[in-house]
């Protein structure tokens, strides 16, 4: 059977590579029944700064329109913004168009309910099945509505929102130096208002000219981040920020140039939050055992969810968690401001517990619990993830099973986690340990026996 | 290059257009708001590579529609048209990667550069004295009448002049009827010299005289013909075979000659096409859309009004002594719904019964006597059969419910 890659409409929405596969007509089909499925009433809808997204953008207004929506174009705008915005001005929901953390030839549709959260798993299904069986809205002349364009509420209210929970003036009494890397996304403009006015801090900002293409990788890993480290290491920065394209991903460079890896930066968060407030921590399933140590020294509890943003969201709110986010995406998710992964919060807490602390980033770092993570990709072939997790079941004695997203299997210090990934046909396997050896000899063991 | 009618529908689909314009790699000048003339004036100008109209003209407010102009603001030929169909059934678009997408510009000059191109056609300072009644019928002639009070010193009176996207004040249509509604009563009270008419999207018009007489539409070709073909070199007239032979006799004391082609602006398209453009002078339909060489042969309700106005400038007459002017023609006119299939025994009977007419079957079947004609056309759009007659003089009923009749046994 062969399987199209280029374009996927299944439960988180509608995915695909602009020209042959995410056409104009699929994108306005899918946003009539969006328009639909909500009711019709007021949609926020905005987006990162993919060149295709003026083109997508006018294709889900039409389709919105044509369900009797009103439509608010609010722009190039991170995700959260738009989230936090949906919420603020009580729409009836909210679209953003972008892909992520996927290659700028992709584009994407994010859909938010009235609450500005993204759709959960039942949401999602009813409104596939709307589309699939094209049971749309269709608005007679009479009743269409308008077109409005919003620009500075959003970005307004998300900032007030941020900053209310940090000690604003200590931050800019430190008048830190920060280096900014954009990715020319839809966080650029905004990112540097942010830190330069916002919060004091003396900026020096590389890719954030949202016309421009992304200079580099979408997603902010590590390896990608060397400009920035330069930039860091030539400016002699504190710290170093990197965005993904729709602003809701964080990575964090130290004040060596080194780039944290994306547990850290939520353990960092994580830290800066429970020090400040009282309340519970959920994180996904393939998060650090590093929250569970740091919860205990708070003592407070940790919630675990699978993977996806909507999961950890569902789990918070179950749970009344007061922080929490995905460690190996950097996502952060801070109720107060918005049930959403925020670069704005994670970049706030962490110059907030600078600031509070005196102590650099690689120090805040070094004062985490320490584990040593592997993770990589495996080939998908249906069918394959059930009689892999027998394998593992079988070969692996003693650990604490959780089968709520594939398999994690857990002992005291190392865990390893083997699931399906939500939106690329793969396998992702993560590992950890207490030594870089043992997390390498665990992968190493479970990739064996998974592709036996 | 786009633009809309104020429908409320015109935004949805506006963007949804633009969109699928941009997926296949061009940019998009969005015009907003704005007359069909002006959308096709605004191709030519800025060289676009061709452009779309959304709206539906003289349909009422529910209803929408694309125009497809080409290259030169010109409807699509015959030829276009069905290429273009053909396209879109195969469902083979070109688009493109996404390094190469087009992005939308809003251009808020248009209508101003468009009353320039009028101004240089026409002389506004001999128009502007008129004392003017227009019922824009809530569509896109309100924005450039507007302009042409304030920036030219005419002095239009304007009647719902407000753009409505869900009701208009009465049907869109430019016929004697519609002017009959609002318009003409108002005339002859208000002390104006003339009172215009226009549809949604501004192509088409109708008039009123001084005296509050609502003109048939069918007038309007012919009076411009008269009004064009004395003061130009070329004397080709091109219309349709279901409009006036009025046409014909004013032609003649010009020495203009009147080409007939089958109904509908493609076959106008393709006729225009097959004659070198310095002998066309002007081609229209009986509905009060016309389109002149002087001004860029695009169906142009507005520059119709100031070639009218003219006449009454440079003539000195008023609007009822022109069109009294002219001998009386009348036409009736109905329609049979059939089935289809019997259509082409019915044309041939009909042409055999009247062995003494001169036939011609470009468009369904119209027979012709030196002083009356009757069309019987089929739909292209419905199961029905229209038929249409005239005679000069008088109105043609014997002939008129003969045929009706043969038409009515068919069903």
């Amino acid at each position: 059977m062969r399987r199209t890659h280029n374009l996927k409409i299944g439960v988180s929405g509608i995915r695909g590579v602009v020209g042959e596969f995410l056409t104009p007509g699929l994108a306005a089909g899918f946003a009539q029944a969006f328009g639909t499925y909500v009711g019709g009433g007021r949609v926020v809808l905005g987006r990162d700064t993919r060149p295709s997204g003026e083109m997508v953008e006018h294709a889900v207004s039409c389709g919105l329109l044509a369900a009797g929506c009103e439509v608010i174009k609010v722009g190039v705008l991170p995700t959260p913004t738009i989230q936090v915005y949906v919420e603020a001005t009580r729409s009836h929901g909210g679209i953003a168009i972008t892909a992520s953390h996927n290659p700028a030839e992709y584009n994407a549709l994010k859909l938010f309910n009235h609450e500005g959260l993204f759709f959960n798993h039942y949401e999602r299904g009813e409104l596939l099945d709307l589309y699939h069986q094209s049971d749309f809205r269709h608005a007679r002349n009479a009743e269409m509505r308008g077109v409005s364009s919003e620009s500075e509420g959003p970005k307004r209210i998300h900032f007030e929102r941020v900053l209310r929970h940090v000690d604003q003036e200590a931050i800019r009494k430190r008048r830190f130096r920060v280096a900014l890397d954009g990715v020319n996304g839809a966080g650029s403009l905004l990112s540097v208002d942010f830190l330069a006015n916002r919060l004091g801090c003396e900026l020096h900002a590389i890719s954030v000219d949202p016309t421009k293409p992304f200079p580099r990788e979408a997603e902010p890993r590590p390896e990608v981040l060397g400009a920035l480290s330069e930039l860091v290491r030539d400016k002699g920065c504190d710290i170093g920020f990197a965005q993904d394209p729709d602003g809701d991903r964080l990575a964090i460079i130290d004040e060596r140039g080194a780039a944290l890896d994306n547990d850290d930066v939520l353990a960092l968060a994580v830290d800066a939050v429970l020090a400040r407030l009282p309340g519970d921590v959920a994180v996904n399933l393939t998060t650090s055992a590093a929250i569970d140590d740091l919860a205990e020294r708070y003592g407070r509890k940790v919630w675990r969810s699978p993977v996806g943003e909507a999961n950890v969201v569902e789990r918070m709110r179950a749970s009344g968690a007061v922080i929490g986010g995905e460690g190996a995406n950097g996502g952060i998710i801070f109720p107060p401001v918005h049930y959403c992964r925020d670069s704005y919060t994670g970049m706030a807490f962490v110059l907030d517990r600078m600031a509070a602390t005196g102590l650099t980033v690689s120090g805040l770092a070094a004062s985490l619990p320490r584990y040593h993570r592997r993770s990589g990709k495996l080939q998908f072939e249906h069918g394959r993830l059930g009689p892999m997790i027998q394998r593992l079941e079988a070969a692996f004695q003693g650990g604490r099973i959780d089968r709520a997203d594939g398999i994690k299997m857990s002992w005291p210090g190392r865990w390893f986690h083997l699931r399906a990934s939500n939106t690329e046909p793969l396998l992702r396997l993560s590992v950890e340990a207490a030594t870089e050896q043992e997390a390498a000899a665990l992968f190493r063991a479970v990739r064996e026996i998974a592709q036996s | 290059m786009i633009g809309r009618d104020p429908r409320a529908s015109g935004l949805m689909i506006e963007q949804g257009v633009a969109a699928a314009l941009m997926a296949c790699g061009h940019d998009v000048i969005n015009l907003g708001v704005v007359s069909t003339p002006v959308i096709q004036h605004a191709i030519r100008r800025l060289g676009a590579a061709g452009g779309i109209s959304i709206g539906a003209s003289h349909n009422s407010a529910e209803w929408n529609a694309l125009k497809f102009f080409g290259r030169n603001g010109t409807y699509l030929s015959t030829a276009e048209a069905s290429e273009l169909l053909d396209i879109y059934h195969l469902r083979k678009f070109s688009f493109v990667p996404h390094t190469a997408l087009g992005s939308v510009r809003r251009e808020e000059g248009a209508i101003e550069a468009y009353l320039a191109e009028l101004a240089s056609a026409y002389d506004f300072p001999a128009l502007a004295g008129f004392r003017v009644v227009v019922d824009c019928c809530n569509g896109t002639s309100s924005l450039i009448l507007r302009r042409l009070n304030e920036r030219f010193g005419f002095r239009f009176i304007l009647i719902n002049e407000r753009l409505q996207g869900t009701q208009f004040a009465h049907a869109p249509s430019t016929n004697a009827a519609t002017v009959g509604l609002q318009l003409s009563p108002l005339v002859e009270p208000l002390g104006a010299d003339a009172g215009f008419l226009f549809d949604i999207d501004s192509d088409r018009v109708a008039i009123a005289t001084e005296r509050g007489e609502a003109v048939s539409e069918e007038m309007i070709l012919p009076m411009l013909a008269d009004h064009i073909l004395p003061r130009s070199a070329a004397k080709i007239v091109i219309t349709n075979v279901s409009s006036s032979s009025l046409l014909e006799e004013v032609a003649a004391r010009h020495g203009g000659r009147v080409v007939r082609v089958p109904v509908g602006r493609q076959a106008a398209m393709d006729a225009l096409a097959s004659y070198r453009s310095e002998d066309l002078a002007l081609a229209g339909e009986g509905t009060g859309a016309v389109m002149m060489s002087r001004f860029r042969f695009v169906y142009d309700g507005i520059a119709s009004m100031l070639s009218i106005l003219t006449m009454m400038a440079e003539t000195g007459r008023k609007l009822s002594e022109i069109v009294a002017s002219y001998p009386v023609y009348c036409m009736l006119k109905d329609e049979v719904a059939v089935i289809p299939k019997q259509i082409p025994s019915l044309l041939m009977e009909l042409a055999q019964s009247y062995p003494d007419a001169t036939p011609n079957t470009i468009d369904g079947l119209r027979l012709d006597w030196p002083d009356r004609w009757v069309h019987v056309r089929v739909s292209q759009t419905e199961s029905l059969v229209r038929v249409i007659a005239e005679q000069k003089g008088q109105p043609p009923r014997d002939l008129f419910d003969a045929v009706l009749d043969r038409v009515r046994r068919l069903q």
